[in-house]
């Protein structure tokens, strides 16, 4: 097939690639939604803290409301 | 944090990092309280907000950024995901509400 504008094919692919180059970092590939909703029970879990000491969420029951604020990941602005 | 403490609430923040670079992020922010480990994600999964990246054609799973609201009865009280997560003010006025005792 013979191709009028070879320039502009040139400068679309180009373009195309400096798109695609600006999604290469961290592209969301699977957004993943919780199923819990409120109402829902939390499920229990014990993980380890900043200083190595388990921490179980059903400890607080009955003392303390919790604020779960899961974050990306440390040293980011995540 | 004042209106959190206040409202009988700790908050407790979890990653996939380790221990020892959360206890590094928390001295560099200045937080008080926890920060939590989960690196091998298996809280992640039970709240199913594991989510997948792609960096320089890897795949990497990481949490997606949501917070929960979760009351002296153990029940989820408020679910937000992604950039309302980053706004705390949600959140507190939230624990504000709940009974403190």
């Amino acid at each position: 097939m013979h191709c009028r504008h070879p320039k502009t094919t040139i400068l679309a692919t180009g373009l195309l690639a400096v798109l695609a180059a600006g999604h290469v970092f961290a592209q969301n590939v699977n957004v993943a939604h919780t199923t819990l909703k409120t109402g829902d029970m939390a499920p229990d879990f014990t993980l380890l803290d900043n200083h190595w000491n388990p921490v179980r969420l059903s400890d607080y029951r009955g003392k303390k409301n919790v604020v779960l604020a899961f974050y990306v990941l440390a040293f980011t602005e995540g | 944090m004042a209106k959190l403490e206040a409202s009988n609430a700790i908050v407790l923040g979890i990653s996939i990092d380790s221990p020892a670079a959360n206890n590094a992020f928390a001295q560099k922010i200045g937080v008080t309280f926890p920060l939590l480990s989960d690196m091998n994600r298996k809280v992640l999964k039970q709240y199913g907000i594991l989510k997948m990246y792609n960096v320089q054609k890897e795949e990497y799973d990481w949490a997606q950024r949501t917070t929960f609201v979760v009351d002296k009865q153990g029940v989820i009280r408020q679910v937000e995901e992604e950039a309302s997560a980053i706004n705390p003010n949600n959140a507190v006025a939230v624990c504000t509400k709940l009974p403190k005792k």
